[in-house]
């Protein structure tokens, strides 16, 4: 009764177990066996510091870059060196909770974890990480005559301290651009049409109200069509909104570092700039265009944004990097492919790109990620011997094409990244001669906590629920309280 | 009943379960109160733990985001069990006689419970989605109607209701159609021959003996719906604005979002104890109508 | 006489009419949604964002054959299959010990007991991860050895919620099964286990086979705990799920055919399963 019961639930519960492990049995594992790279050198390095045969343990996003490095990167260190790599590829908000987790209670679970570029800072700030740097200069036999820290972009500055010490390998590194459709711009038609009402070329905009008119004049034009305007992330519950906000659109009109003063003051009256009439009005601006954008851009984070591109729904928009590679030329996922071009975004305050040349401002967001090493981690030296793997000026070509990153000047002059660059319409060029006039996300240690307490009233916003104008009074309002709360 | 010399027996088949339940579950409960009467933000310059009491308390009490969520929550759960619970019984009622293909509706029916929360979430949204979803897309090509989660709150909330009477009501029928075969036969036949009627029969026999198995059912189905985070929130991410943003998902922002652990541990507590003074209100009213009955 | 005959057969035919619309209705209703998922699993991603189409016209066979091809993905619905069926049946079994207990006897505080012990179950989880990571990777460690990522951890860790789920759904069913049973065994020198495997466990059996489905599906669906108290070793399927999300895009296609593998041992356990409440009904039936 209850045993035959059991009995042949079990029974049926090893049918399927049997019938997976046929299948894995059956399987055809890919021999990835790209192993370009100084593998010899690795190869007697891992002996001498007695990394042969240790695990090492690692996570990441499960992104295409991350992707590359599981498929492509591992298998190659792990042939050359008898270790083994273990990467755990995790969904977006799981992979922080666990790499802090891991570091701040210090289990030393993970040898090396990701860390995206703006939460270095707070991750610095509890020293959570290994000096990489140091680690290489006190152990000769770790150094590797492959790598070099100089052949980085200057992006590899963001993970440095003060001395200069380096605490993550860059591995992926994009632009925020203003992509349009190459094919509706270039369209005689639409130019004349355009040209007749506005008074002036169809040319990508360069300040906010060309932006605007360009954005009308292609959702009036596509209105039975399913063609809109302009994209908009303007996702409500989750950060992505308020990131292109503060990160893309902000800056444009001279509010940088999300208005807060070096000394960690939100309210223009305390000294800081992001109820500024600069933030209001931009603000206003990126809201108001939500007339011309499709209807899913309330539900639309920078996935959507990406989908919505990649089956021709907007005519121009901000579209992170690493989706335009697949935009323009993955014809499985885009209906777009090699009709979009790339640009300097619309400017609301011409004086941004004076500064942004200068270094004193930014006109977009440079986004990207490293690799780490948990100071908790209890194998340093193997981890770093991985990194410097992974970080070797051989592997980065087909890893740019893989995953349309590059952190290094050098990858922009290989042949792979060239074809690819093209096909874009040269997305790459434009990374390499503009790419300075980007910045990531600004140096502050409380990063997330701040924009979880502004992030509510944007949402509002964007509902309707409050003017733009209140809901940046109010985000300033809270954001110091949080930072006078955490200390700053 | 047997004396108290073989309370052991008892006892000892009560222990495994005890155990696992007092050690497994009393150690994190603790912890957490601790973390709960401390301020603790990995993030904040004082990077430690600092013990504040109960403040963190006294300041959910006036947080009105926190307030809100559960308001919402609250509101939220009152609707799917009620809704989930008559529909529940109705089908239930149904599936007792038997009728040609009974067993296959009855198999498909019960599929949407052994979907994965993540999944069943994923799957709504894309029904649901601008563009490439069938539903707003179907709606406003037959009747016209405009439909869009991401812009309405009704129409959020009722995408979001929906979606949990899909995904649990299978639960309730089933639990509630085993109780009802449990029931013996004889009293119904007795009451039968002695003239009751459909409505007599259900009001004063069927649904009293049924009342421990309707307690278990709403009980379950009303602590999940408080708890319920990944469906809601892979549908509309807690919006338009928060007006979908429920307790659990506001608690797991605070405390991976914002690191604030003690402030997050303190907010959990206090959703417990609600959650408990529910289900208790809840047990009283129900045991208490059937000891009045009898 | 013929005209009650025939007014109730016409009735009858009006019941059964409306019933087999009602189920209908509810089949396509129940379906639409699973159907969905499927046919989003057959198109490529560009096809996933036209406009949507009901019939499918193309299979895209790439979504399942990545997913079938990637070994880690097998390791991850064996770790599922073993961590659900095992912990299933461990909470079957002792909430069946349990609630025979607790319907049987008179313990004392029992009652309290009953109350506390789903008290586990009703917070949100969010708060509770910290603790259990903590238990997981520093509490019980011995040496190298950790409760962290290992099934065995996760097979308890789930104990937490599905015990007193189980209990309280059997303890329900238990009480409805009258204690002159019991007395009439006893009575014919019966041992109390005999009473509980002979008797009480036949008169269960549909409610067992439910406690059963209900545990495992709840335990194979568990997402928080398994993603957050497993690394590569003891990850299960679930998690998998979530790990398309990303911030290159949520790839549907192959999200939806991960979640259809996923719940295929389900829907086998599923329809098996079925079976047993049929029989057991009609060893419930018998009574007395």
């Amino acid at each position: 009764m209850l045993n035959t019961r059991k009995r042949r639930s079990l029974a049926l519960a090893s049918v399927i177990s049997s019938l997976a492990l046929v299948l894995s049995g059956c399987s055809s594992s890919s021999d990835s066996g790209s192993a370009s790279g100084d593998d010899a050198w690795f190869a007697s390095a891992a002996e001498k510091l007695e990394c042969k045969g240790k695990t090492i343990k690692g996570v990441t996003e499960n992104t295409p870059p991350g992707q590359y490095v599981k498929s492509d990167i591992i298998p190659a260190f792990e042939k050359a060196t008898g270790m083994k790599v273990d990467l755990e590829t995790t969904s977006w908000d799981e992979m922080y909770s666990k790499a802090i987790n891991d570091m701040e209670a210090k289990t030393g679970i993970y040898d090396f974890v990701y860390i995206e570029q703006d939460i270095i800072y707070q991750y610095l700030k509890n020293d959570y990480l290994a000096n990489i740097s140091k680690e290489i200069a006190n152990n000769p036999d770790l150094k590797a005559p492959s790598f070099d820290f100089a052949k980085f972009t200057s992006f590899i500055n963001d993970f440095k301290n003060a001395d200069g010490d380096v605490f993550g390998i860059p591995m992926e590194a994009f632009v925020k651009v203003y992509l349009y459709r190459t094919d509706l711009f270039n369209d005689p038609a639409n130019k004349e049409a355009f040209k007749a009402k506005y008074k002036r070329d169809l040319v990508p905009a360069t300040n906010y109200k060309e932006y605007q008119d360009i954005a009308d004049f292609f959702t009036a034009y596509g209105k039975d069509k399913e063609l809109w305007g302009t994209t908009v992330q303007a996702v409500t519950g989750h950060p992505a909104s308020f990131y292109e906000l503060f990160e893309s659109i902000l800056p444009t009109n001279g509010v940088y570092n999300w208005g807060i003063s070096k000394n960690f003051k939100a309210s223009a009256a305390a000294g800081g700039s992001m109820n500024s009439k600069a933030a209001k009005d931009a603000f206003a601006f990126w809201v108001g265009l939500l007339k011309d954008a499709p209807p899913e851009s309330k539900q639309s984070t920078w996935t959507e944004v990406g989908t919505t591109f990649a089956a021709g729904r907007a005519a121009q928009g901000w579209v992170y990097g690493e989706n335009v590679a697949w935009i323009a030329t993955d014809a499985a996922k885009s209906k777009v492919v090699g009709k979009v071009g790339v640009a300097l975004p619309p400017l609301g305050n011409p004086q941004v790109l004076a500064d942004s040349k200068s270094g004193a401002g930014y006109l977009g967001y440079y986004d990207g990620g490293a690799f780490g090493v948990p100071a908790s981690s209890k194998n340093i030296t193997c981890s770093v011997l991985f990194q410097q793997y992974q970080g070797q000026e051989s592997v980065q070509a087909k890893w740019a094409a893989a995953g349309s990153r590059i952190v290094m000047d050098s990858t922009y002059n290989d042949p792979i990244v060239q074809a690819q660059d093209e096909k874009t319409n040269g997305y790459y060029t434009f990374m390499k001669d503009q790419g300075s006039l980007f910045r990531g996300a600004p140096a502050f240690p409380f990063h997330t906590s701040v924009r979880e307490v502004v992030a509510p009233f944007i949402y509002d916003a964007i509902a309707g629920k409050i003017s733009t104008s209140d809901a940046l009074d109010k985000a300033a309002k809270a954001a110091d309280a949080e930072m006078k709360k955490l200390g700053y | 009943m047997k004396k108290s010399n073989t309370n052991r027996l008892g006892w000892i088949l009560l222990s495994p379960s005890l155990f696992i339940l007092g050690v497994a579950g009393l150690a994190p409960f603790f912890y957490v109160i601790y973390v709960g009467t401390h301020s603790w933000n990995i993030f904040s310059k004082e990077r430690g733990k600092v013990f504040v009491g109960v403040q963190n308390y006294r300041d959910l009490v006036f947080d009105s985001a926190f307030l809100g969520t559960l308001s919402r929550t609250l509101f939220f759960s009152f609707l799917v069990v009620s809704i989930e619970l008559i529909l529940g019984f109705m089908l239930a009622l149904s599936l007792m006689k038997d009728f040609r293909g009974k067993t296959f509706f009855r198999t498909v029916y019960v599929l949407p419970v052994v979907v994965a929360p993540i999944a069943v979430g994923a799957t709504w949204r894309l029904m649901m989605a601008q563009g490439h979803g069938p539903v707003p897309f179907f709606l406003n090509k037959f009747f016209g109607w405009e439909f869009n989660t991401g812009a309405s709150t009704t129409q959020a909330w009722i995408a979001i209701v929906l979606m949990d009477v899909w995904h649990w009501t299978p639960f309730v029928t089933l639990t509630l159609l085993a109780g009802l075969l449990a029931i013996p036969r004889e009293p119904i036949e007795a009451a039968s021959v002695d003239g009751a009627n459909t409505f007599q029969m259900y009001r004063f026999l069927i649904i009293p003996m049924l009342l421990p198995v309707i307690l278990i059912t709403v009980f379950i189905r009303v602590m999940d719906s408080l708890r319920s985070m990944e469906d809601v929130y892979m549908l509309t991410n807690g919006g338009p604005g928060s007006s979908t943003t429920f307790v659990g998902l506001h608690i797991f922002r605070t405390v991976f979002a914002k690191q604030e652990y003690g402030y997050g541990s303190s907010m959990s507590l206090l959703v417990l104890y609600f959650t408990i003074v529910i289900c208790w209100l809840l047990f009283n009213a129900l045991t208490g109508k059937e000891s009045k009955k009898k | 006489m013929i005209t009650n005959s025939t007014h109730s057969k016409s009735r009858s035919f009006f019941t059964s009419l409306g019933r087999y619309f009602l189920w209908t209705i509810l089949t396509i209703f129940t379906l639409g949604p699973i159907y969905w998922m499927f046919v989003v699993s057959s198109r490529s991603p560009v096809q996933v964002y036209d406009k949507p189409n009901l019939v499918i016209t193309s299979f895209y066979a790439e979504n399942y054959t990545k997913v079938f091809e990637d070994r880690v993905v097998r390791t991850y619905m064996v770790n599922s299959l073993i961590v659900a069926t095992t912990n299933a049946a461990l909470v079957t079994t002792l909430a069946l010990f349990a609630t025979y207990a607790l319907t049987r006897w008179k313990l004392k505080g029992s009652d309290s007991i009953f109350f506390w012990t789903i008290t586990n179950r009703m917070a949100p989880p969010a708060a509770f991860i910290l603790p259990n990571f903590l238990i997981f990777t520093q509490v019980v460690k011995f040496g190298d050895f950790m409760l962290f990522d290992t099934k065995i951890g996760l097979i308890l860790v789930y104990c937490l919620f599905n015990l007193p789920f189980a209990i309280w759904l059997l303890k329900g069913m238990l009480e409805g099964i009258p204690l002159e049973l019991d007395e009439a065994a006893l009575v014919d020198r019966a041992s109390r286990i005999q009473v509980l495997f002979k008797i009480i466990v036949p008169l269960a059996a549909p409610g067992l086979a439910i406690t059963f489905i209900l545990t495992w599906v709840f335990a194979w669906n568990e997402y928080i705990l398994a993603a957050s108290l497993s690394s590569s070793s003891a990850r299960t399927i679930t998690t998998r799920l979530a790990e398309y999300v990303t911030t290159t895009g949520t790839n549907y296609g192959e999200l939806a055919a991960v979640a259809i593998i996923a719940t295929l041992p389900a829907i086998i356990f599923l329809t098996f399963i079925q079976k047993y409440i049929v029989t057991g009904l009609t060893f419930g039936a018998v009574k007395e």
